[in-house]
């Protein structure tokens, strides 16, 4: 290699190995995401300008693995490639390939404001102790309503404290079978994660709380009951069965007017806001005089375990938890207290329900965090409901032949 | 009367497998709100060509055709040629080990993609290829035996005696190869481009697996953005795929005619 | 091997043949023996996606065999789709061959609108399925409801998702049919010329003169149609997901999910070395068998062809 070549070559480690060397290639951060909505993703690319503005050198590459998220980050971190940074919401699943954040939380704890965020939200990533994420969001769950469908019915609006039998009432009164339109919508193929709510909500649970017992649980003559409602809702056409052969989504019903109530969270929210439709939203109702729980879907942001960019990442994570970065995200509910009041949405009615159920929903753990093997269980349970949706009742049965098939796993 | 029977039959079969299709160029021009009208709505009352700019614009497919092209072109490329050179040492030659090595190609067919898929994400990423289009384009220039097996049957219908009147003027086998199977094997060559361009073009799991951030993206991985966890974009969807399946549609009509080639039947005396 | 057509053995091939075949074998090792070799040793792990990895010998088969109804469960719908699948794939590509091999004018075009549907893929051809299948808004129920007939709740009933998928997966033949087709026109025209001016019907035409030639790509075809039969994936992923109520989760699919969902990475693997032996077995037997029935030109056995 001639004198020039070995010069240049010289002088490019060089500027590698000074940090911050105004020549050096720019830092990489890879930042894995799963929007695939535009909303979500120009918030992320926002939030990310911002940090690159405020430290120059830095480039920060989105990684848009959509839906299948799960898949290409279980393929990285197989072949030990993980992003820096991603999104995080199944710990349990991914815990052994994150950081653990408490050491980096302790020491900036001044600048991290933890008062301002509620406690049930930092608790969403603690495993064994080990907190593995910072909250960047959340979401309760609600039922959106359809306000001039109500008016035009003539039926009351939903007020706090309803229960599931005003709803049924309710939602019977929507039913035409010339428009297709119903008053509510069940899904036969819901997200368990969610479903479980309903199962705290009367009154029992997925699996113990040290995640060795099913029977009496998953099959418990409360639990059928939640189930057979659901099917019997759809017997008596209250509500429409979505997934069953059909997944058109229930928010394409609702913002086409074809029912008047929608069961969701604040990931629907954008796209009502689109469709003009004139709604409210309820809390969620109550199983007779049993305290409802929601379910709390909070997403984090995690730093890899393997990481080469271990300040940075944390850097960034700070970054997204700061009240300027949390303001942006308008997609979802602030995680800190202080921006929620200043844009008001403790008050603001369309909001308030989501912020009244998490003040009520801190009682219980999800099931995929008390035990290992929860994957091929909820395999069976989700097996379990749909069956129950599709007979339109019989859940007792269904239930317990998903106890029985889940039996090996619970060792 | 057996022309009619075949015409009225090529029709309705065709009218059979085109309407899917049509029903997604129809989906492509409507409204949000005729998606999910009742009663359904067959004919949008407007055509909404804008769709097509609007849903091109969601995202950055312009970046995207250019990596699908590359990928495209260059593989197609490297696996007509190396499937056809390995077929025709299968199917030309008797050597030891032939018919044990042909049963581990036909092996390597069966083997399911998950299982490859994470060891392969470890030895590209070993080679630094990972995010790069390098694990899309460079295997294929080392055959598929999908390719090799078609190519190594459609040899196999050559008659020995193109093969002994080439010998006998001094051709070697290279030239074997080069100067008389190649011409003769035209069709199935076609035949091999047409479908891997098909593949390379469609290939989803690939692209996903194997790229990380949007500027390295192809048409498939921009296409399957738009299917979310809690909202389809089902019109963009539809539009993009109407676009998605022009090049290969017009590639296809034109190339049809060398698949039919019909030369190897004159060159047989009896 | 005295036989003198046998030119090419009347040389010793030496090394030409395997500078043929030596990009396979190059990519044999690079990316095939590799990776095949590593799954292997993960089937003998429980080798969770992140985490301690634990040599548990051949537990994970173990398991499989006896404990696990769900493996059967899905070997079983996914050998009654290949039961299914593969004749009709074979027979009908091979109708539309014959069909587009007469001479009719336009050809051209019956032969794009026929091999359409394989241009299409994964996302997109699912979203185009769904809105065809669909109970109340889709095309097929339509299609039916003007012949007076109701159609069924084609994903969502158990009995008929099958039919579904099936259905789904024959539209994709055109490949297939393709490979045929080129086969049908390679066969000379002077075989089916000597035969009627010997008043040789039509029918005998085809089993004497038009099997024989193209049996080499039907049994490419058979082969690979059987490959493709068992590692249905996709179209059974996006559409049903191995719904309604499991009726459509086939093998690959339940390995998907070790793999993915449950993040058992060493079970996953053992299940793909089984489905691996499953389909190689079959592949070996149909081969084995295939002399009896499958003709080439190009080896010939003595004098004449035929």
């Amino acid at each position: 290699m001639n004198t020039t070549r070995r010069a240049l070559l010289s002088a490019t480690l060089l500027a590698f190995a000074l940090p911050g060397a105004s020549f050096a290639e720019d830092q990489i951060l890879r930042f894995a995401t799963w929007n695939t909505d535009p909303e979500s993703i120009a918030i992320n690319q926002a939030i990310a300008t911002k940090f690159e503005e405020a430290n120059p050198g830095v480039k920060v590459q989105i990684e848009l693995y959509g839906d299948g998220f799960d898949d290409k980050l279980t393929a990285a971190m197989g072949a030990g490639d993980a992003p820096d940074v991603m999104y995080m919401w199944n710990y349990p699943a991914y815990k052994d390939a994150l950081m653990p954040m408490d050491d980096l939380i302790a020491r900036d704890v001044a600048e991290l404001d933890l008062d301002d965020i509620p406690a049930g939200l930092m608790n969403i990533s603690k495993i064994d102790g080990a907190t593995y994420a910072m909250p960047v969001g959340f979401t309760t769950q609600v039922v959106f309503y359809n306000k001039d469908m109500f008016t035009a019915a003539g039926v009351a609006e939903p007020a706090a404290g309803w229960t599931w039998a005003d709803l049924r009432a309710a939602a019977a009164k929507f039913r035409n079978a010339d428009t297709k339109t119903y008053g509510f919508a069940v899904d036969a193929k819901p997200d368990p994660f969610d479903f479980e709510q309903f199962f705290w909500s009367n009154g029992t649970k997925y699996i113990s709380d040290d995640g060795k017992t099913l029977d009496g649980y998953m099959n418990s003559p409360e639990a059928a009951e939640v189930l057979d409602m659901f099917g019997d809702m759809i017997k008596t056409e209250e509500a429409v069965a979505l997934n069953i052969g059909d997944d058109t989504p229930g928010s394409a019903l609702f913002k086409a007017g074809q029912i008047a109530m929608f069961q969701s969270a604040m990931w629907s929210k954008t796209g009502i806001d689109e469709s003009g439709i004139n709604y409210g939203v309820a809390p969620l109702p109550a199983f007779g005089d049993k305290p409802v729980h929601s379910v709390i879907g909070a997403s984090g942001i995690s730093i890899s375990k393997d990481t080469k960019n271990a300040d940075l990442a944390w850097a960034f994570v700070k970054f997204f938890s700061t009240p300027e970065a949390v303001e942006m995200r308008t997609n979802d509910l602030p995680i800190r207290t202080s921006v929620a009041d200043k844009l008001g949405l403790a008050t603001d009615p369309i909001y308030k329900p989501f912020f009244d159920m998490l003040a009520v929903s801190n009682r219980e753990t999800n099931a995929f965090l008390k035990n290992p093997n929860w994957g091929q269980i909820q395999a069976n349970l989700a097996l379990a409901i749909e069956a129950t949706m599709v007979d339109q009742g019989n859940a007792k049965t269904h239930l317990d032949e998903a106890v029985a098939a889940s039996a090996r796993f619970l060792n | 009367m057996v022309r009619t029977l075949t015409y009225g039959a090529l029709i309705f079969l065709s009218a059979l497998f085109i309407a899917p299709f049509l029903w997604t160029l129809l989906t492509a021009v409507k409204s949000e709100a005729e998606l999910v009208a009742w009663p359904p709505v067959f004919w949008p009352e407007n055509w909404r060509w804008e769709n097509f700019a609007e849903s091109w614009a969601k995202q950055p497919f312009g970046t995207y055709l250019w990596n699908s092209t590359t990928v495209v072109v260059l593989s197609t490329i490297g696996q007509v040629f190396s499937s056809s050179l390995v077929a025709f040492g299968f199917a030309r030659f008797r050597f030891r080990g032939r018919d044990p090595l042909f049963i581990l190609l036909l092996a390597t067919m069966m083997i399911p993609w998950d299982v490859k898929m994470i060891p392969l994400y470890m030895e590209f990423n070993l080679f630094g290829w990972i995010n790069t289009l390098k694990p899309l384009i460079i295997p294929a220039w080392f055959g598929e035996a999908f390719f090799i097996f078609l190519l190594r049957q459609y040899t196999m219908t050559i008659p020995m005696e193109i093969d002994e009147a080439a010998r006998m003027d001094g051709a070697n086998a290279w030239q074997l190869y080069w100067r008389i199977h190649l011409p003769l094997m035209v069709p199935g060559l076609v035949l091999v481009g047409t479908f891997h361009f098909m593949n390379a073009w469609n290939d989803y799991l690939g692209p996903l697996i194997f790229l990380n951030d949007q500027t390295k993206y192809t048409l498939p991985l921009g296409l399957g953005l738009f299917q979310g966890r809690h909202d389809v974009d089902n019109i963009a969807i539809a539009a993009i795929t109407v676009i998605l399946c022009v090049p290969p549609l017009v590639l296809f009509f034109f190339v049809q005619r060398y698949i039919m080639d019909n030369a190897l039947g004159s060159s047989v005396k009896g | 091997m005295t036989d003198a057509r046998r030119i090419s053995s009347r040389r010793r091939p030496g090394l030409a043949p395997w500078l043929f075949i030596s990009p396979w074998i190059l990519g044999f090792f690079l990316f095939t023996l590799g990776p095949m070799v590593f799954s292997l040793i993960m089937s003998l792990h429980d080798w969770p996606v992140v985490g301690e990895r634990k040599f548990i010998w051949f537990d994970n088969y173990t398991t499989m065999l006896t404990q696990d109804p769900r493996f059967w469960e899905s070997l079983g719908i996914t050998v009654k789709f290949a039961l299914i699948f593969v004749p009709l794939n074979i027979a009908l590509s091979f109708l539309l061959a014959v069909l587009l091999n007469v001479k009719v004018r336009g050809t051209a075009l019956f032969r794009t609108a026929f091999y359409l549907p394989s241009i299409i893929s994964g996302v997109a051809l699912v979203m185009i399925w769904k809105w065809i299948y669909s109970k109340d808004y889709g095309l097929l129920n339509y299609g039916l409801s003007l012949l007076g007939v109701e159609g069924p709740n084609w994903l969502g009933d158990p009995h008929w998702s099958i039919i579904a998928i099936i259905i789904a997966s024959l539209w994709g033949l055109g490949g297939t049919m393709l490979i045929l087709l080129a086969g049908l026109q390679s066969i000379p025209k002077e075989l089916y010329e000597a035969a009627r001016v010997s008043g040789v019907p039509a029918w005998a035409q085809t089993v004497y003169i038009t099997i024989p030639m193209l049996s080499p790509m039907l049994l490419f075809t058979f082969i690979t149609s059987l490959i493709s039969a068992f590692q249905q994936l996709t179209i059974a992923l996006l559409l049903t997901k191995g719904g309604p109520l499991n009726s459509t989760y086939f093998f690959a699919m339940y390995i998907y999910d070790n793999a993915f969902k449950f993040h058992d990475m060493g079970y996953a693997a053992a299940m793909s070395w089984v489905m691996f032996l499953i389909i190689l077995t079959l592949s070996l037997l149909v081969l084995k068998y295939s002399a009896a029935w499958v003709h080439y030109e190009g080896e010939a056995k003595g004098g004449g062809n035929g």
